[in-house]
């Protein structure tokens, strides 16, 4: 699956908050539950929770799994995401696809110090008021000032706003 | 010496008049007319005459001919303008009142009966009056119609129950012929002697619900007994009472007729309506506005009258719409006006009219109470970014730093002014209609992120550096 994965999660998340569904899931794959964790951590979704086919009961979204994944149910799980409202407006508004699997852009970290700063560099435009940009580092899946703080570049996923 | 000086001439004229007229009298002494003539001025260059001019042909006296013979005067008038006899002067008292006999009497002593005989004639000139009248009565055709009525009573009001009973009763009592029925029964007359003094309000339920049961069937026994002698003929018919309804007055004017059917007008100031039918000029306004444009706007917005002079206001759009009718085509002006505080409150108005002076008035007016708070970051830029989208018509916004300027369009640069906007980057990369750009500027300005709600929807805390360097100074 690999980066096209992760540009269906992020087209999916966006048709799903401006469908203000208040629980959606996406493919439970470890590039899919890395973003879905930096969301988590950047305060854009509500909860992250690996379970069935069927969604999880609202008690069970508390906690990270329904049930343990074993080999017999491994193909089923999906990563459910609680999906965050503030004043009848979704939290995130957009969710775009920086990377393709046509095109993969990476960032340095002077180039990734720009972009936070507002300034574009190559394809990737400056940050805005309230945009972020998910960046996929040898740490992980990190928001964009993480990555700053971590001193690390890497491919950028997504902008979020 | 110059003639034509005035003061000369003035001077040249008096010797010579005096020299002439020194010169005729010593030749004619003691005559008045030379010192008269030697004063006269000539206005104008035909000699004088010495004489009147003799007519050509000599007129004939009316006297010379026979025709003022003073016997034949005073016989004619006699016979043809006589005095009035005393039977005359005493019948004329029946008729008139003794004020209109003095004038009568005062007209007779002011005209000389001679005077008519010399000089009255009948006129037989085209514009006399094509009969002899003395005006003692009016022709309806020729003659304006005599008002002899009252004037409409300027007391009356419509009979309340009590008077229009007894206009009813005194009308009816016309009538009273024939038969004399005698009077109509009450329920008082049903009740026992203890009930009979006091109040039906104070009867005990069962009384009076016998004593109504019994006044109910004598009035159905009465009625039966007329309906039983159709013949009786007492009393008012058919036409009576139609006349009473078309014709009575239902007013407290005691049925008065008028010449008019128009009630006198109300007086400038009605009792106990005064004060309350016209918008009187509210001292507050210190005279601003004294035709009351802005009273409507002043009890919506609560802004007082010199606030709503001193907003900033624009005209942005002006343009010409036409409505096609059947009658052609109505054409209207259409305005668009923006308004705003300079210091974060912004309205837009549009408004049409046929003319364009009242268009601009109303747009203003509408512009002024569409006017909504604009957020602005440090009160001189917009937050971040704003994109708005009206029909064909892109604005994108930017904040901008400390001394960028307002780089926008000559609308929206308006605009930020009336709102209060310093720095800001704008364009407009589609369409540019005017009407759409000012909407969609105006849009953006309204709809502006706000970073305290991403914050709390995010669930982070927020700092803005520029407030933490340089000790929390910004520009």
């Amino acid at each position: 699956m690999g980066i096209s994965g992760v540009v269906n999660a992020c087209v999916h998340l966006q048709n799903s908050m401006r469908a203000s569904l208040g629980l959606t899931s996406i493919p439970n794959t470890k590039y899919n539950l890395r973003l879905a964790l930096a969301l988590h951590r950047a305060g854009l979704i509500a909860s992250v929770t690996r379970g069935g086919p069927r969604p999880p009961p609202p008690e069970a979204l508390l906690a990270t799994e329904t049930e343990p994944v074993t080999t017999a149910n491994v193909a089923t799980r999906r990563l459910w995401l609680g999906l965050k409202y503030w004043d009848n407006r979704p939290v995130v508004l957009s969710v775009s696809a920086v990377s393709k699997p046509s095109r993969l852009v990476t960032a340095t970290l002077p180039q990734l110090a720009k972009v936070a700063r507002g300034f574009p560099v190559g394809p990737i435009k400056g940050l805005n008021l309230g945009e972020t940009l998910f960046v996929s580092t040898d740490r992980g899946v990190l928001e964009v000032r993480e990555a700053l703080d971590r001193k690390v570049g890497g491919l950028v996923l997504c902008r979020v706003s | 010496m110059s003639v034509a000086r005035p003061a000369a001439r003035r001077l040249l004229s008096g010797r010579l008049a005096a020299g002439s007229g020194a010169a005729s009298c010593a030749a004619a002494p003691a005559t008045a007319t030379c010192h008269q003539l030697g004063f006269a001025h000539q206005f104008h260059s035909s000699p004088q005459l010495s004489a009147r001019r003799k007519p050509r042909f000599a007129n004939v006296r009316a006297a010379d001919m026979g025709l003022m013979d003073e016997k034949q005067i005073d016989q004619f008038t006699k016979e043809q303008f006589p005095k009035y006899t005393q039977e005359e002067i005493d019948h004329l008292r029946t008729k008139y009142s003794p004020a209109q006999i003095a004038a009568l009497e005062a007209g007779e002593a002011a005209i000389d009966p001679r005077d008519l005989t010399v000089q009255g004639r009948l006129r037989v000139d085209p514009y006399t009056m094509p009969y002899i009248d003395d005006f003692a009565e009016t022709q309806p055709i020729i003659d304006k119609r005599a008002k002899n009525q009252e004037a409409p009573d300027p007391l009356a009001r419509f009979m309340n129950m009590d008077e229009f009973t007894a206009d009813l009763v005194e009308w009816a009592d016309k009538f009273q012929e024939g038969e004399v029925t005698g009077k109509l029964k009450t329920p008082a007359d049903f009740v026992s002697d203890e009930f009979k003094k006091k109040p039906e309000g104070q009867w005990p339920g069962e009384v009076r619900e016998a004593a109504h049961k019994a006044f109910q069937s004598y009035l159905e026994g009465e009625m039966s007994k007329q309906a039983a002698n159709p013949e009786d003929t007492s009393g008012p018919t058919d036409a009576d009472i139609l006349q009473y309804i078309l014709e009575r007055s239902g007013m407290t004017d005691k049925n008065r007729t008028t010449d008019s059917s128009l009630a006198l007008a109300l007086p400038s100031k009605v009792p106990g309506v005064a004060g309350m039918y016209k918008n009187a000029i509210d001292p507050e306004d210190h005279g601003l506005d004294d035709i009351g444009i802005y009273q409507d706007l002043k009890r919506r917005t609560g802004l007082r009258v010199k606030d709503i002079l001193n907003l900033h206001s624009k005209q942005l759009v002006q343009r010409r719409v036409a409505n096609q009718t059947r009658l052609g085509k109505v054409q209207k002006a259409s305005i668009m006006y923006v308004v705003g505080n300079g210091n974060g409150w912004l309205g837009i108005g549009e408004a049409k009219s046929t003319e364009p002076s009242i268009a601009g008035l109303k747009a203003r007016l509408l512009a002024i109470r569409n006017m909504r708070p604009i957020r602005r970051y440090e009160n001189r830029t917009i937050y971040g970014s704003v994109t708005a989208k009206v029909s064909g018509t892109v604005v994108k916004m930017n904040a901008r730093p400390p001394g960028f300027g307002l780089r926008v369009s000559h609308r929206i640069f308006e605009m930020c002014r009336a709102a209060g906007i310093q720095d800001l980057a704008a364009n407009i990369p589609r369409s540019r209609n005017p009407m759409n750009t000012v909407k969609a500027a105006y849009w953006a300005l309204c709809n502006q992120p706000d970073p305290e709600r991403m914050a709390i929807g995010r669930g982070k805390k927020m700092v803005d550096v520029r407030k933490v360097y340089y000790g929390g100074a910004t520009l």
